[in-house]
């Protein structure tokens, strides 16, 4: 039960852009070195962001990536469904090939295991995760004063 | 983010001795039967779950498995940790070092995995095999 590498590395990308998005458009290759992360990796994984319709691409020297939409208004949910895609932790059943024991467990375990992992991404959004880390990293660097 | 298929049979399995045989040990044929899983798979789920001290095996002409706790003491969460070495969604949650990157110490995305991992521990760690096996058998009834 895990987030792939694609999940991690394009989360980590898109906060990122995030935290720089007021400054315009923020470069691919920006991204790349503060997050060390490869440059063709995150062309990849942008290319999808894009199509999906998470970020917007502009195109020029000026260029870079900016997202669709304010990040108050973009779940984890959202994303994690973009990078990851089915976020539920088994597969979708085939009809009726399942016995009673498997439906039950399927109805009272893994279904309330899918609707908690669902709630809390849908519960957290850009602006709350890259602000509360802003918060702390404000605290820690006033901490060394 | 998948479980693996031997977790989810490993619960069905355990779930299955404790509904219809708490008292006494059970064969891995019976089990087979109800379950439509194969005995061999079920021998290899078993083996792991004796391992983790889940379940006992008795020998002789009454022999086969039974739960070495009380169904109570058996939540989920312990079943698939038995199963799978890693129930977090993201090693970091619980180790940082076991994350590669140079910028790890100030990493943005962590915290999302570690309320990930809470959101997933409270229900896992919350259902025992108790709960799970009276709803059953009270669902079977109806």
């Amino acid at each position: 039960m895990k987030i792939s590498t694609r999940g991690r590395y394009g989360l980590r990308a898109l906060l990122d852009l995030a935290m720089h998005a007021d400054q315009g458009c923020v470069a691919l290759s920006d991204i790349a070195h503060r997050q060390d992360l490869s440059f063709n990796y995150l062309e990849g994984i942008f290319a999808h962001l894009k199509r999906a319709g998470l970020v917007i691409g502009i195109a020029g020297s000026m260029g870079g990536y900016t997202l669709a939409k304010p990040s108050e208004t973009i779940s984890l949910y959202e994303i994690l469904s973009v990078l990851e895609g089915d976020l539920s932790v088994t597969d979708p059943v085939m009809q009726n090939e399942e016995s009673d024991i498997r439906t039950f467990i399927r109805q009272n375990v893994w279904d309330v295991l899918d609707h908690s992992i669902e709630s809390t991404l849908k519960n957290t959004t850009v602006a709350g995760l890259t602000k509360s880390f802003q918060f702390q990293e404000d605290s820690n660097q006033c901490s060394c004063l | 983010m998948k479980l693996s298929t031997k977790s989810r049979y490993a619960l069905e399995g355990l779930l299955y001795i404790t509904a219809y045989s708490p008292k006494e040990a059970v064969r891995i044929k019976q089990i087979a039967e109800y379950t439509k899983i194969s005995v061999a798979y079920l021998e290899q789920i078993f083996f792991l779950l004796k391992k983790s001290g889940l379940l006992t095996a008795i020998r002789g002409s009454k022999g086969g498995y039974a739960l070495a706790l009380p169904p109570e003491e058996i939540t989920v969460g312990m079943i698939i940790r038995s199963i799978e070495t890693h129930i977090v969604p993201v090693a970091c949650v619980t180790n940082l070092s076991a994350c590669n990157s140079r910028v790890r110490a100030n990493c943005v995305s962590r915290q999302i995995w570690i309320d990930l991992n809470q959101s997933i521990n409270q229900v896992v760690d919350h259902l025992t095999l108790k709960d799970l096996s009276e709803r059953y058998l009270t669902q079977k009834e109806a």
